[in-house]
C-alpha cells in the first residue's frame, strides 16, 4: 500500500514539476538561493507574526494579551501541527524529513490560519492576516521550492482541503479563543524552528552554487 | 399601365412591411438584413458584406438583389465592388477597411428612382492589441511595513477600439488578483506586495480584435525595493576634535531586508558633497562615525540607504542635518607685522603691532586672547613684557632697540605656535629686486625677483594712494619660497603704492616700493592751462598737474593744442614731469585757443581751452617809439622857448606894452586942483583916451559875462572875485576895483578927508598899477601904511553903519547921483587889497569871510540884488550886474570927463561920487 502510495505522489510529483514555473526558476538560479530566500521569508515571517500576533492577542483581549499568560495546552489544540519535538531528535531527523514535516506543518498551519482570517472583525487585522496567510502560502511555496531543488519529493499528505471547519468548531467563544491563540503560538515556534533549519541548511550547499550566486549579486 | 401599378402595390407593400407591426417578428418586419451584424474590422484588413432579401418582399415588391445599392454614410458604393450572389443575396467588397464607415447601409431603387433603406450595419475599425513591452516594476516602500508595487510598461499602438489592460501578478499555484490601470493604459500599482517568493507579473491588453500578453516579468520583489531613507538623524560631537557621530532609524527592519548606506557630507556653506567610502557603511548599521573632519567646523549630513547586497534602488537622500566639531587648539600662529612710527621723538618709537586673525580653518575654534610678548634683544636681561589683547592690533611705545615680538593665538582647546617678528627693521639685508605688477582679471599680481640669501617670508604692503585720504596701510605675509602673490580687494583706477620686505632669519630687508593700477582709465579731468607770460610771438603756459584722484592711471604725457581762430592746429606733446611750456613763432596780436590734454595708457581727457592774444609790439618796441617822439618833441620845445627869449622884445611890445607908473611922473609937485586936472590931462594925453576906453572895454566885457554867469551860479564865488578884482584893477586902473568895493565909500568921515588928501589920490594910482601887473600888496602895503589914519577912520565907519538898508540906500542915492568924489572911491580901493593880505596871511576861510564882508556892500552883493532891481526900473543902466552898469556909465562918463577930469577918469570916481552929498 504505503509503496503504491510513494509511486502515484512521485508520478503526481513528476506530472506536476513542469508545470511549476517557480520549480523551474529555482533550478535555474540554484537551490542555494532557493534556501537563502526561504531563509529571508522565514524571518520576514517571524518578523510580520510578531507585529501580527500582538495585534491579534490585543483584538483576542485579556487574558491572552498579557505577557505572561500561558495556558495549559488543551488536547483539543493537537490537531494543530505542534513544534515541541525535541530538538535533539529534530536535529537527528534527515533535511528531506524535516523539510517535509516544514512543509506539512505550514500547510496545516495555513489551512487554520484562513479559517482565523475569515472571522476576524476589523478590516485592518483582517487585511494584514491575509497578507500573511498569502506571506505564509509563499513560504509553502518556497519549501517545495527548495525540495524539488535538492532533489526531494513533497509529502503528498496536506495537498488535500483542511478539515471541514465546521466538525472541529470550538464549543465556546472562550475555547476558540484558546484555539487561536494556540495557533499563533505553534507558529511563531515553527518559524523560529525553521529559519534555524533554513540558516543550517544554508551553510551545506555547495560552494559553487554560492559562488556564482555571489557573482551575480556582483553584477 | 401594368407595371406601374405594380411598382405602386410594391412601394405600398414596402411601406406595410416596415411600418406595421407583425406577430411573429417584433415591431418591424425587414425586408432583409444585412451579415455580418455590426462586424469590429482590423485596419486594413478585406472586408465582404451580404445583403439577403426576404423571400416575401421578392415576391410581392418585384424586388431583387440586382436592385441593391450599398452605402457607406450616404455615399453610394461603387457598382464594381457589388457581387450579386443570387436573386435575394448581394454581397460588397472593400479591399481595405480603412475606406470604409459607419453606417453601411444596404438600398434598394424601388420602380426605378425611389431609393429604400433595407438595412444597415454600424462598422467599427480599429487594430488589435500589440504585446505590451518593457515592462518594469519598482517597490516603494511607503511606511514602516507598507509596500506598493508599481509596474509600467510600453502599452504599444494605439487601437481606435476599448482596449482594455491588466497587470497580473501570480505564484505558481496562486493568482492575485488583477491590477486595473485607472485612467492611464501604462502602469498600475499593487498595494499588497509579498517578499521573498519568486512572483511573475505580466500585462494582459485586450480588446474586440484580440488580446495581447506581455513577456513575464519573474522577480522576488524584495529585489526591486526602493526603501524610504534614514530618518531622526542625528549628529553629536565625538571625544576627537575630527569626528562626529552621526545615528539614525532605518524603517526596514534588518530581519527583513539589511541595507547598506551612503553618507555624504560637506561644510555648511560649500557646494559639494563629500561621501565616505561605500565599503564603510557597506552593511546594517543605526550609526557611524565620520573622521578626518576639520576642528571646529559645522558639517551638513544626508544619508541613504539600499537593500545591502546592491540589488534594487538608492532611496532618496535624507534630509540634511548638521553638528559642529569641537575646538582644537589654533594650527598656526597669526601673521603678524608691524608699523614703526618714529616721527614723535628720535629716541623712541610707536609701533603699531598689526596681525591678521586666522582663517576658520587655522583658528580652529573661537579665538579668546592673542597673547603679545616682547624682548628686548639688545639686553639679554631685559624682562619680558606680555600684553594679552582682544583685537588684532597692539601699539607699543619703545625705545629705540631691537626687539622680538610673538604673538600666540588662543581658545579654548589651547594656544597657536608662536609667530615671530625681529623690531626694529634692520634694513641693512638685500631687498628684492624687479618688483613689478600685473593686473589679472580682479587681482593684482605683484611679482619680484628673491634676494640671493633665504628668505624666511615676504611682506607686501600695499595702501591707496589719494590726496584727500591718508594711505591706509594694508598688508599681507607671502611664504619665503615664492615670488608673486596676488593682490585681492584692489580698486580700479586707484593709484596703489606696493612695498616688498623680504623678511630674513635675523631681521629683515629694505622695502621696494612700485606704484601700480589694476585698471587705468583715462584722466577724470584735463589739465587747466593758463599763460604765464604773453609776448609778441611766444607765450609761457603753465599748469598744475592732476591729483592723483584725477589721474586714473599713469599720465604718459601731457599733449598741448593750440590755434588761431581760423589757423591750423598745432600739437605739441609736453614731458609728463613739466609743469611749464613755451610756445614759441606765434603770430604777434592774435587770438590763439591753447587747450591742454593729459595721456594715461587707456585715453585722455582735456581740460578747458583758454585764450590768449599775442602782443602788438615786441619787448622794447613802443619804448623805442616813445622816447625819440618825447625827445623831439622836447627839442621842439626849447626851440621855441629860445626863439622866444630872442625875440622877446618884439614880443613884449606886442603883448606886453609897457605901462607908465604914475608915482614917477612930477603930478606930487603940482597943486591939489589944478595938477590932478593936469595930470589927468597928462596921462589922457600919455595914453590916448580912445585907445584906453578900448582895452578897458574889451577887458571888462569879458569881465562882464563871467560875473554875470557867476551871479546866477555863486555870487559870492571867491575865485572869481579875485579875478574880477584885479582885472577890475587892470581895467580901469583904480575905477573897477573901486566898483569892486564900494563899501569902502560908505565911511561917514570919508567925506572931508578925500576932499582933504590929494596925496592919496596920488597914491591910488600907485597901487593900482603894482597890483596890476606884478600882483605884490607888498609894495601896496608899504605905500598905503601912509594913509593908515584914513583907513582906520573907514573901517571904524564901515563896522558901525553894517546895516544892508543904509547901504542900499547909499547905493541908490550913488546911482540917482551920479556923485563924483574920486579920492573917496579911492581909498577903499587901496583899503582892500591890505585887507586880502592879512587874510592871506592867515587862513583862507578869513579870506572868504573878508571878501564876503566886503562884498556885502557892494552892488552885486546878495542883499543889493533887489535894490538892484528895483533901480533898474528907474534906470535903465543900472537893470543888472556891475559890468553893465560900469559900462554905460563909463561910456556915458567918457564925455563928461572932458569936462571935469578927475570924475570923468574912472567909472567908480562917478558912483562914489554920488556918495559925496552925504
Amino acid at each position: 500500500g504505503d509503496s503504491w502510495g510513494i509511486f502515484t505522489f512521485l508520478c503526481a510529483a513528476l506530472c506536476n514539476l513542469p508545470a511549476l514555473p517557480a520549480l523551474n526558476c529555482s533550478e535555474e538560479l540554484g537551490a542555494g538561493q532557493s534556501i537563502q530566500q526561504t531563509y529571508d521569508l522565514t524571518r520576514y515571517l517571524e518578523h510580520q507574526l510578531r507585529t501580527l500576533a500582538g495585534t491579534y492577542l490585543n483584538y483576542l483581549g485579556p487574558p491572552f494579551n498579557e505577557p505572561d499568560f500561558n495556558p495549559p495546552r488543551l488536547a483539543r489544540a493537537e490537531r494543530v501541527p505542534s513544534a515541541t519535538v525535541d530538538l535533539a531528535l529534530w536535529r537527528g531527523l534527515t533535511d528531506n524529513a524535516r523539510l517535509a514535516a516544514n512543509y506539512r506543518a505550514y500547510s496545516r498551519l495555513l489551512c487554520y490560519l484562513r479559517v482565523l482570517d475569515g472571522q476576524v472583525g476589523t478590516a485592518e487585522l483582517r487585511h494584514r492576516l491575509a497578507h500573511f496567510c498569502a506571506s505564509l502560502q509563499g513560504l509553502v511555496l518556497s519549501i517545495g521550492g527548495v525540495m524539488s531543488s535538492l532533489g526531494y519529493p513533497l509529502p503528498a499528505g496536506p495537498a488535500g482541503p483542511p478539515a471541514p471547519h465546521g466538525a472541529h468548531a470550538a464549543p465556546n467563544d472562550f475555547l476558540k479563543k484558546m484555539d487561536d491563540f494556540w495557533l499563533l503560538k505553534e507558529l511563531q515556534t515553527w518559524l523560529w524552528r525553521s529559519a534555524k533549519d533554513f540558516n543550517r541548511l544554508k551553510k551545506k550547499v555547495p560552494p559553487a552554487v554560492v559562488t556564482l550566486r555571489l557573482e551575480a549579486r556582483g553584477f | 399601365m401594368f407595371s406601374r401599378w405594380n411598382w405602386v402595390a410594391c412601394g405600398f407593400y414596402l411601406m406595410l412591411n416596415i411600418c406595421s407591426p407583425d406577430a411573429s417578428g417584433g415591431l418591424v418586419q425587414s425586408c432583409g438584413h444585412i451579415i455580418p451584424e455590426s462586424p469590429v474590422l482590423p485596419l486594413g484588413s478585406n472586408f465582404t458584406a451580404l445583403c439577403i432579401l426576404n423571400e416575401s418582399c421578392l415576391d410581392f415588391g418585384n424586388i431583387y438583389a440586382n436592385q441593391i445599392i450599398w452605402k457607406v454614410k450616404n455615399r453610394v458604393v461603387p457598382k464594381e465592388q457589388y457581387r450579386e450572389i443570387n436573386r435575394t443575396v448581394s454581397s460588397v467588397t472593400f479591399n481595405d477597411t480603412s475606406s470604409l464607415a459607419t453606417p453601411l447601409t444596404c438600398n434598394i431603387l424601388a420602380d426605378g428612382q425611389i431609393e429604400q433603406n433595407i438595412y444597415g450595419i454600424t462598422v467599427t475599425v480599429g487594430l488589435a492589441p500589440e504585446k505590451p513591452k518593457n515592462l518594469s516594476c519598482i517597490v516603494h516602500q511607503m511606511s514602516k511595513s507598507t509596500y506598493h508595487m508599481t509596474c509600467t510598461w510600453d502599452p504599444g499602438r494605439h487601437t481606435f477600439l476599448d482596449t482594455k489592460f491588466r497587470l497580473r501578478y501570480s505564484w505558481p499555484e496562486d493568482i492575485f488578483p488583477d491590477c486595473i490601470p485607472k485612467g492611464v493604459n501604462n502602469s498600475c500599482t499593487f498595494h499588497d506586495v509579498h517578499f521573498f517568493v519568486n512572483t511573475e507579473i505580466w500585462v494582459e491588453a485586450a480588446n474586440a480584435l484580440g488580446k495581447a500578453e506581455s513577456d513575464p516579468l519573474i522577480l522576488d520583489p524584495v529585489d526591486i525595493v526602493k526603501p524610504l531613507s534614514p530618518q531622526n538623524i542625528s549628529v553629536i560631537p565625538e571625544v576627537l576634535p575630527t569626528a562626529l557621530k552621526l545615528s539614525w532609524e532605518n524603517l526596514i527592519s534588518h530581519s527583513v531586508i539589511r541595507l547598506k548606506f551612503n553618507i555624504r557630507y560637506k561644510i555648511l556653506g560649500d557646494t559639494n558633497w563629500m561621501e565616505i567610502p561605500a565599503e564603510d557603511t557597506a552593511s546594517h548599521r543605526t550609526s557611524f562615525s565620520v573622521q578626518g573632519l576639520r576642528p571646529y567646523t559645522e558639517y551638513v549630513f544626508s544619508i541613504r540607504c539600499m537593500k545591502e547586497d546592491g540589488v534594487g534602488y538608492w532611496s532618496d537622500w535624507s534630509e540634511e542635518k548638521t553638528g559642529i566639531t569641537t575646538e582644537e587648539k589654533p594650527s598656526k600662529g597669526p601673521p603678524i607685522w608691524r608699523i614703526i612710527d618714529a616721527s614723535h621723538s628720535p629716541a623712541s618709537w610707536t609701533v603699531h603691532l598689526l596681525w591678521k586673525a586666522l582663517r576658520p580653518f587655522e583658528a580652529n575654534g573661537v579665538i579668546l586672547q592673542y597673547e603679545v610678548t616682547v624682548r628686548d634683544k639688545s639686553s639679554l636681561s631685559g624682562p619680558l613684557k606680555k600684553y594679552n589683547v582682544t583685537s588684532t592690533n597692539h601699539t607699543l611705545q619703545l625705545p629705540n632697540g631691537t626687539y622680538e615680538v610673538t604673538v600666540i593665538a588662543r581658545n579654548s582647546a589651547g594656544a597657536s605656535p608662536p609667530s615671530v617678528l625681529l623690531i626694529p627693521a634692520n634694513n641693512s639685508k638685500g631687498p628684492v629686486t624687479n618688483l613689478r605688477t600685473l593686473p589679472k582679471h580682479d587681482k593684482l599680481w605683484v611679482g619680484w625677483t628673491a634676494p640671493n640669501s633665504y628668505v624666511l617670508k615676504y611682506v607686501i604692503e600695499w595702501c591707496l594712494v589719494s590726496s584727500s585720504s591718508d594711505c591706509i596701510i594694508e598688508w599681507q605675509i607671502a611664504p619665503g619660497n615664492v615670488q608673486g602673490i596676488d593682490l585681492k580687494g584692489i580698486k580700479p583706477f586707484k593709484c596703489y603704492l606696493i612695498t616688498v620686505y623680504p623678511l630674513y632669519a635675523d631681521g629683515q630687508g629694505s622695502g621696494q616700493s612700485v606704484k601700480a593700477y589694476l585698471k587705468q582709465d583715462r584722466p577724470s579731468k584735463g589739465p587747466i592751462v593758463q599763460t604765464k607770460k604773453v609776448g609778441k610771438a611766444e607765450a609761457v603756459l603753465t599748469w598744475n598737474h592732476l591729483t592723483v584722484d584725477e589721474q586714473n592711471g599713469f599720465i604718459r604725457n601731457y599733449t598741448i593744442v593750440y590755434k588761431t581762430i581760423d589757423g591750423n592746429e598745432t600739437v605739441v606733446t609736453v614731458d609728463p614731469s613739466k609743469t611749464e611750456y613755451t610756445l614759441s613763432s606765434l603770430t604777434s596780436d592774435t587770438l590763439y585757443t591753447v587747450r591742454m590734454m593729459a595721456s594715461t595708457d587707456n585715453g585722455s581727457r582735456s581740460g578747458p581751452d583758454f585764450t590768449f592774444t599775442t602782443q602788438k609790439f615786441g619787448k622794447g618796441e613802443i619804448e623805442a617809439i616813445v622816447v625819440p617822439v618825447c625827445l623831439a618833441f622836447l627839442l621842439i620845445v626849447l626851440l621855441g622857448v629860445l626863439f622866444c627869449f630872442n625875440k622877446r622884445d618884439l614880443i613884449k611890445k606886442h603883448i606886453w606894452p609897457i605901462v607908465p607908473d604914475p608915482s614917477k611922473s612930477n603930478i606930487a609937485q603940482w597943486s591939489p586942483q589944478v595938477p590932478a586936472k593936469h595930470n589927468f590931462n597928462s596921462k589922457d594925453q600919455m595914453y590916448p583916451e580912445g585907445s584906453f576906453t578900448d582895452v578897458s572895454v574889451v577887458e571888462i566885457e569879458a569881465d562882464d559875462k563871467k560875473s554875470f554867469s557867476e551871479q546866477d551860479l555863486k555870487p559870492f564865488d571867491l575865485l572869481k572875485k579875485e579875478k574880477s578884482t584885479s582885472e577890475g584893477h587892470s581895467s580901469g586902473i583904480g575905477g573897477s576895483s573901486c566898483m569892486s568895493s564900494p563899501r569902502q565909500s560908505v565911511s561917514d568921515s570919508d567925506e572931508g578927508e578925500t576932499t582933504q588928501n590929494t596925496s592919496s589920490t596920488v597914491q591910488y594910482s600907485t597901487v593900482v598899477l603894482n597890483g596890476y601887473r606884478d600882483q605884490t600888496p607888498v609894495q601896496v602895503f608899504s605905500r598905503s601904511e601912509s594913509t593908515q589914519p584914513l583907513l582906520d577912520s573907514e573901517e571904524r565907519s564901515e563896522d558901525h553903519a553894517g546895516g544892508a538898508d543904509s547901504t542900499a540906500q547909499r547905493q541908490q542915492y550913488f546911482r540917482q547921483h551920479g556923485a563924483q568924489d574920486e579920492t573917496n572911491t579911492d581909498r577903499p580901493c587901496f583899503e582892500r587889497p591890505k585887507q586880502i593880505t592879512h587874510a592871506d596871511e592867515g587862513d583862507l576861510v578869513g579870506f572868504v569871510q573878508l571878501q564876503f564882508s566886503g562884498q556885502s556892500s557892494q552892488p552885486l552883493g546878495l542883499g543889493m540884488e533887489k535894490n538892484i532891481q528895483e533901480a533898474a526900473l528907474s534906470n535903465v543902466f543900472q537893470t543888472s550886474t556891475e559890468g553893465q552898469t560900469l559900462r554905460p556909465e563909463t561910456v556915458e562918463e567918457n564925455p563928461l570927463s572932458v569936462d571935469e577930469m578927475p570924475k570923468s577918469y574912472l567909472p567908480q570916481t562917478v558912483r562914489q561920487g554920488g556918495y559925496m552929498p552925504q
